[in-house]
């Protein structure tokens, strides 16, 4: 039910040490770059680069990695369908007509385009795997400080990242419990016991709240939050990979511009 | 289920992420005025946007078996309101995709508009509509909540048909195609997500009834006659 937050993988990958600017340039640049493509190929090749630095230099486990995609394939594979089925194009394998004003249609080009849409959502996810692998969101924090984004959002940010923990705890000790004494046996067991849960959840935040604002005053909170923490230094081995990597892709979107895979 | 990374074309992540901004800044811009009032506000949204991330991690029983999960939304807007709701699930909805990899990073824009945006004002609305009524309280959470789910899904079929227009019929045909995709999962999902969280509300009610009065959510003579009831 719970499955590991990718933030324990984060705190104790291979990349932690390597300066967060560089990773989170990698995701953002990678993910902007399979947005600007218009082949399927750079995203496959994105996909392919990053899940390598994933598995073998941050050492995720494969497992782990492989569970991440089993939910977005199945949501991407649904609705590449949908768009294969209805995006159309001159050259027809297969169409039937349901009503006057919808046909659906299978087309080179619907094909070309359900094809392209599916490696730019795995491109995409492995970028996104790859920031929320390698970078913890403590140091994302400090990023978004130096961004200066508003300080009342960081610190609503903090909060809702420490409560998220706290609950997390609460609510699994909750949910083995509600398992063991068949609570998710049938289908109305598992309404009443879901509702328990998140109303007992939710109890329990509000009062976690209420002893933070306790905490806080007691620590003369005045409204900001001390934020500590040390960027690693730029070293020159990630920083020559990193540019290697993105002018690489970035040639490759150039080269491959419109070519299609049938 | 959110629109994940890589699915919506650049032009379209933009579009929605100028029509999430402006809204984000009123939340920001309120969030300041409740908290200038009132300090003790940060903490508690700070434990609503946990309770939100928390509700959508858990996957409820689903008729279909798929794995879908609530929302969580509809308990926040009527707490706090539609724009401060928004704030708190732009947070919420970044830290799901770098914790549970579940959504992502440039379609955010797109999902703080369905998930943040429109259904929690539609939420807000059916609750400021039923609230002075003489509807039963647990009804009106039901349909506050069900609604604003509902209403998520539409708004994310709405993106999807307009990244992906068909052939012949257009946007409207493959928005019908994408509702219909979405449908199977998301009707049973919005009504069993109604039905937890009127229950959800009916422990609070039993077990911590001022925190309810304290947000102002429902009268004190409603509340009354709901405990009497249990």
């Amino acid at each position: 039910m719970f499955e590991e937050l990718l933030e324990d993988i984060a705190q104790k990958n291979g990349l932690r040490e390597v300066n967060t600017y560089l990773k989170i340039t990698a995701g953002f640049g990678s993910i902007f770059l399979c947005l600007l493509s218009s082949s399927f190929i750079p995203p496959l090749i994105i996909a392919i680069t990053l899940s390598g630095a994933i598995l073998f230099l941050a050492r995720v486990d494969a497992k782990t990695y492989a569970e991440l995609f089993i939910v977005p394939i199945w949501f991407a594979v649904m609705s590449v369908a949908g768009i294969i089925l209805i995006s159309g194009g001159p050259d027809i394998f297969w169409k039937w007509n349901i009503l006057p004003q919808i046909s659906l249609s299978v087309t080179r080009q619907s094909l070309n385009q359900g094809i392209f849409v599916f490696c730019r959502v795995i491109g995409g996810m492995s970028a996104l795997c790859f920031i929320a692998l390698t970078t913890p969101m403590t140091d994302i924090f400090i990023v978004f400080r130096k961004c200066r984004v508003p300080e009342i959002v960081i610190d609503l940010m903090m909060i809702i990242y420490r409560t998220i923990f706290i609950l997390m705890d609460q609510v699994v000790q909750i949910y083995h419990a509600q398992v063991m004494r068949l609570g998710y046996s049938t289908v109305k067991e598992s309404i009443h016991s879901c509702a328990s849960l998140c109303g007992a959840a939710f109890i329990a935040s509000w009062n976690a709240g209420e002893d933070l604002i306790m905490a806080m005053d007691a620590r003369c909170y005045s409204g900001k939050f001390a934020l500590l923490g040390e960027n690693h230094p730029v070293e020159p081995k990630p920083l020559i990979a990193l540019a290697v990597f993105l002018s690489f892709v970035t040639a490759i979107v150039i080269l491959s511009e419109n070519s299609t895979i049938i | 289920m959110h629109i994940m990374e890589g699915f919506l074309p650049w032009q379209w992540c933009l579009v929605w992420w100028i029509i999430a901004l402006p809204c984000l800044l009123l939340g920001i811009y309120r969030l300041k005025k409740v908290l200038g009032v009132d300090r003790e506000a940060l903490p508690l949204l700070g434990v609503t946007g946990g309770f939100i991330f928390i509700l959508s991690s858990l996957k409820l029983p689903s008729v279909t078996g798929s794995c879908s999960h609530p929302t969580g939304t509809g308990l926040s807007t009527i707490s706090f309101g539609p724009w401060i709701t928004a704030v708190v699930c732009a947070i919420v909805l970044l830290f799901q995709s770098l914790f549970l990899a579940h959504g992502g990073l440039s379609v955010l824009g797109a999902n703080i508009v369905s998930m943040g945006i429109v259904g929690p004002l539609v939420g807000y609305g059916v609750y400021r509509l039923l609230r002075d009524t003489s509807l039963n309280m647990y009804m009106t959470v039901f349909l506050v909540t069900a609604l604003a789910d509902m209403f998520t899904y539409v708004t994310t079929s709405l993106e999807l048909a307009l990244a992906y227009p068909a052939e012949t019929g257009g946007f409207v045909s493959s928005f019908i195609l994408f509702m219909g995709i979405f449908a199977i999962t998301q009707v049973p999902l919005a009504i069993v997500e109604g039905i937890v969280l009127a229950l959800v509300f009916k422990y609070i009610v039993a077990l911590k009834p001022d925190i309810l009065i304290r947000l102002g959510i429902f009268s004190e003579e409603k509340i009354k006659d709901a405990r009497s009831e249990i």
